[in-house]
Formats: C-alpha cells, structure tokens, sequence
C-alpha cells in the first residue's frame, strides 16, 4: 500500500502529464491553444516529466517523501490528500485532452465581444509583420521570436519579414505581397484591422483584390439587405484563454448560406470606408465558400 | 445573453492553454526548490547575512534571487531555516519576497504578459514585492518570537536563542547528514522533493486554471463592465480572487493575464498578493505562526496592496 501512495500514484502521474504535453506537441496541435514561443516550453517540460516518472517508477529509492513528520508538503501527508491529488490532476486534463476543439463556440465568442475596429487594442497589440514597405518601417528584426510573421491561411509562415525588409521602400505592394495561385494578395483579418489604422498600410490594399479565410458570424450593423456578415479570427496574444475575437466585415453578393462559425475562404476587394466616426476595413467579396480549418486556428 | 452559458470543450479549451503555458514554469521552480533543498545547506545562508539588522532584512528579501523557492516551499523552507539559527524577521522577510523576488517569476510574469507591456509589469511586482517583504520584516523586528511562532515551533528550536544576527546554531535536527550524502543521494533529494512539490502545488493550479477557464468562457464578460472598470473594486475583486484561488507565483500571471477586462492595476494587487497570502497559506502560515500574526498580516496586506495598486491605477489612468 505505501508503494502503491509513495511511487505508483506520483509516477503515474507525471507519465499521465508528460504523455499529454509530449502528444499535443508531436501532433502540431499546441497552435490552437499557446503561442509558438511557448512550444519548446511544452517539449522540454513533457520530457523532464518523462524522466521524473521514470526515476519514481524505476527507482523505488526516491519515492520516500512524505512519510517524514516533517514533511510540509500539506496534501502528501495523508493518504486521502494523495489520492484527491492524484484525481485532481489526472481527470480534468486527461478529459480536457481528449474532447478538446480546436476553436471556441459561438456563445464563447460573442461573450467576449468580437472587434471591428483595433485603435483601442494598439497598445496591446504587437504589430503585425507585414511583407512589404510598410512592414519594413516597423523595423522590428526580422528574427525577433517574440514577434513572428503571421500565418498564412494554411497555418505557415507568411512570406516574409526577411524578404520584406531588403525590399526598397518604393517597390509596388504587389510584388512583395504574398499571393494565392489565383493571384490574389493572401491576408489575415488582422492585416486588415491594421492597414484601417494605418495610412501607408492602407495603400497596399485599398481596392486589391484580397482572400482570407476565417469563421463566419452574422452582422447586425448597416445590414439591411442581408448581405453583411463578419469574417472572425481569434487574436491570442499569449495563449487561447486571452485570445480576443477580431473580424473584418464582408458584403457578398448574396446572403451567406454557410452556418454561423463556420470557416469560409473569401475573395474581394477591399474598401475603408468611415463608418461610426471610424475607418473600418470592408471586403466587398466576389466569392464566399466554405472551406477547411487552417492548421492553426488561432491568429498571433 | 444570458450571464452564464458553460460549454465544456470551450472550457477544454481554454484550461488546457492556461495548463500548457504555466506548467513548464511550475517544473522549472519545482525543480530549483527541489536543487536547493538538496544541495544548499541551511547554515549557508545564515552565514550570507550582513550583521546589520535592517541589511540583513534587505538581503533576506532578495534571497529569493539566488534561493528561489514557491510560496509553499517557502514556508517550509523557513521552519528549516530558523532551527538552523536564521533570525526570525529575517526568515518571515524571505518567507514573503521569496515567492515574488525570484528569477522564475520574473520570467514567467514577463512572458505571460507579453504584448502588454511585459517589462512595467514584471518590474512592478517584484518590486512591489520586495516592498512588502522588508516592510513586513521591519514590522516584526522587536516582536518577540515567543509571540509570534507556534508553541511546537518553538520548542523543536534547538536551545535558547540569543537575539542578533550571529546566533547561528548547530543544525541537530535530523540534517547532520546533509555533508555526507553524496551527489547521487542529493540528485535522488530533489526529484523527490521538486514532484512533491510539483504535485501539490499543480492541484491548486488545475483547481485555478479551472476556475479561471470557466470564468473566461462561461460568465458574459459584459456583465463583469462595473466591477472591472471601477478601480477601487476591480483591484479588491482580484485580491480577493488571488486569495481564493491560491496559485502558485510561478504560474498566477497566466491566469491574471486571462482576465482581460481588468485594469493593470487589479492584476498587479493580484500577482502581489496571491504569493503572500492565500487559503493555502492561511493554513500553512498557521502551522508555524500564531492565529492573531497570521489574522494581522492578512488584514495588513490587504489593506496595504490595495491602497496602493488602487494609487498606482489611478496615476496609471491620468498618464
């Protein structure tokens, strides 16, 4: 019994921890819940637990602690303590692994109040890296780990902070912008949110045609025809439980017939009018359609 | 919409960011504490001391730079400290900076709040923290120890101790073997030690991480508006949160960071506070010190952090 108290429950424990940080970091899934920085934390961690079970469950000499009156660690002094310990940190994390999303739901989203327009999160914000002349003035280094590019849609880098910034400031935002193969200028909703407060990032798309994907959630504003929908992507600025919702407004050609939340692909042009007092980034869209989930949800 | 709406694989979602951010930093100081129990022997630190009581009181709250140690490893650590001879105001001072003043803090508060001015933030706690440390070190100078620490602490004092700062003593309490184990034995200690403490101090991390995901992704952030933007409230109601919630340091700035709609001002009261006092160490803190000590300093501290984190939001709002 004092085995079972001593080494079975704190090894099993740490193997438990250390197979679910070691599986969400194998499995590229740790995207959609910590930003990159943080990733290597979450290998090496998972590997010291791997080893640490390892000395408990192969090693018997180290399990010995806690049975000292001496021992001030409150809950391994008692037997109930231990168990109560060992529930509490396998069963929420093993189920929280195992049902986890990807993305939040609806209600979740809208409780936190999804953004149109980012002035009042500027200081917040770490700028985005844009490719191109624009970029090149932030003048953040193109290796800064803290600040990396954004995705593409697909969940890869964006082309480019490196490229950007040996591009000559007077170079057309057209031939540094990253394109599809349909070549149209490939941008995150965040590029947008951006480029409305930013005059010279402006002018890189004012009246391109873009595409971008993100979630779709109805619009309540300046929509009479029907027509107006927001295009949503969680912005995390260091893991999802901060992640803020932000969306750029699109009017199609017809009401969407997608379902609320679901990830669209959108092809438009796009417009800063002033609404509100405000300049907001409008997609006028040409092509509205459903498409999969990129490998990262979650914009940083 | 209504103020409560829990769904559990958004709640899956946000616990498991907030487990997968902080708990490399939780092994991180797991680890160290587990590192000095072994390796730093008890005398060594006593010797460290200048001989000038406020000096040493000052040095003692920085201990935690060199000698980092969690809040529960912190009480533990000065039950071992004052048999081994370390004055009583200088243990409680490091007992309170050790959990803030400390280099896996610093680190952690700084990353957890990246993009929000990590660097103001981080500067502000410890030295906020270093502040309440010697503040609380100074306090309980002339207080007799008779006075303050548990009648069963007292007696397992090894003899009668002088007062001053060159009463160290030899250890006699079991850790005469400190010397002679060898570095296999030590390496053996802080395993040991760094899972229990890992262990215990995780269960209140997933408890908070919980408490905190639910709040995140179930309560209508909305309704929060009144608290969050009143300054003298949003910093009580995170004082209040810290003490309920009783994190570990190394990891409550993952959790204060989650609750957006807060000032600063509140997240600071609650990263000060939270280390040195909570429901955990309400109980550990009354395993060694007498209840009224342990009433007087809650109530102290919370009077003194949020007179002044209440100061700091409002200078923060008119800048």
């Amino acid at each position: 019994m004092t085995s079972l108290f001593n080494r079975w429950l704190p090894g099993v424990t740490l193997l438990v921890w250390s197979g679910v940080l070691l599986t969400f970091y194998a499995t590229r899934r740790l995207g959609s819940f910590i930003v990159p920085a943080f990733h290597t934390n979450v290998l090496v961690a998972g590997l010291v637990m791997l080893l640490m079970a390892g000395c408990f469950l192969l090693l018997p000499g180290v399990a010995s602690c806690c049975d000292d009156e001496r021992c001030g660690h409150p809950l391994g002094r008692r037997r109930g303590g231990r168990i109560l310990t060992f529930l509490i940190l396998i069963l929420p994390v093993a189920a929280a692994a195992t049902f986890t999303p990807r993305s939040f739901d609806a209600s979740t989203v809208g409780s936190r109040g999804v953004v149109t327009d980012v002035s009042g999160m500027m200081s917040r914000l770490t700028r985005p890296k844009l490719a191109g002349p624009a970029a090149a003035a932030q003048s953040a280094p193109a290796d800064d780990p803290a600040n990396p590019p954004l995705p593409t849609h697909d969940g890869s880098p964006a082309a480019s902070t490196a490229t950007a910034q040996s591009t000559p400031a007077d170079t057309s935002a057209d031939d540094y912008l990253p394109k599809s193969k349909d070549g149209n200028i490939q941008v995150q909703v965040i590029d947008l949110l951006y480029a409305a407060q930013d005059t010279s990032m402006r002018a890189d798309f004012d009246g391109k045609t873009v595409e971008t994907i993100g979630q779709l959630m109805p619009d309540d504003s300046h929509n009479a025809g029907g027509n107006r929908f927001k295009l949503m992507r969680m912005f995390m600025y260091c893991c999802a439980a901060d992640a803020k919702p932000i969306a750029t407004l699109v009017e199609a050609p017809a009401a969407p017939s997608a379902p609320e939340m679901a990830w669209v692909k959108v092809v438009g042009k796009v417009e800063f009018p002033i609404e509100g007092g405000r300049t907001i980034p409008v997609l006028k869209a040409t092509k509205v359609e459903v498409t999969d989930p990129p490998a990262d949800t979650m914009l940083y | 919409m209504s103020w409560f709406s829990f769904h559990f694989s958004d709640f899956a979602l946000s616990f498991l960011a907030i487990i997968f951010e902080g708990i490399p930093f939780l092994l991180l100081g797991s680890l160290v504490s587990g590192a000095v129990e072994a390796f730093v022997p008890g005398e060594m630190i006593t010797r460290w001391l200048p001989k000038n009581y406020t000096a040493a009181i000052i040095v003692s709250a920085l201990m935690g730079l060199v000698i980092p140690m969690c809040e529960c490893g912190s009480v533990v650590e000065i039950r071992r400290l004052i048999r081994k001879g370390l004055p009583l105001p200088c243990a409680i001072t490091y007992m309170m900076g050790a959990p803030i003043v400390s280099p896996v803090v610093a680190l952690s508060t700084f990353a957890a709040f990246r993009g929000q001015n990590p660097l103001e933030m981080t500067v502000l706690r410890l030295v906020f923290g270093f502040l309440i440390a010697v503040g609380v070190g100074l306090a309980v100078r002339d207080i007799p120890e008779e006075k303050l620490l548990q009648p069963a602490m007292l007696e397992s004092l090894p003899g009668k101790r002088r007062t001053g700062l060159s009463m160290a003593v030899p250890g006699g309490d079991g850790e005469a073997g400190f010397g002679a184990e060898g570095v296999r034995g030590k390496l053996f200690r802080t395993v040991q030690s760094a899972t229990s403490d890992f262990l215990d101090v995780t269960f209140f991390f997933v408890v908070g991480a919980s408490i905190a995901a639910t709040f995140n992704t179930a309560v209508n952030q909305a309704l929060l508006a009144p608290i969050a933007t009143n300054p003298a409230l949003s910093v009580m109601a995170m004082m209040v949160l810290a003490f309920a919630l009783a994190l570990c340091s190394s990891t409550d700035a993952f959790i204060a960071v989650s609750f957006q709609m807060f000032p600063p001002a509140a997240k600071l009261a609650f990263l000060v506070f939270g280390p040195v006092f909570d429901t955990k160490l309400f109980f550990l803190y009354g395993a060694v010190f007498r209840r009224w000590f342990v009433m007087s300093l809650a109530i102290g501290l919370f009077i003194v952090i949020a007179l002044v984190c209440n100061h700091l939001g409002l200078i923060l709002n008119n800048t």
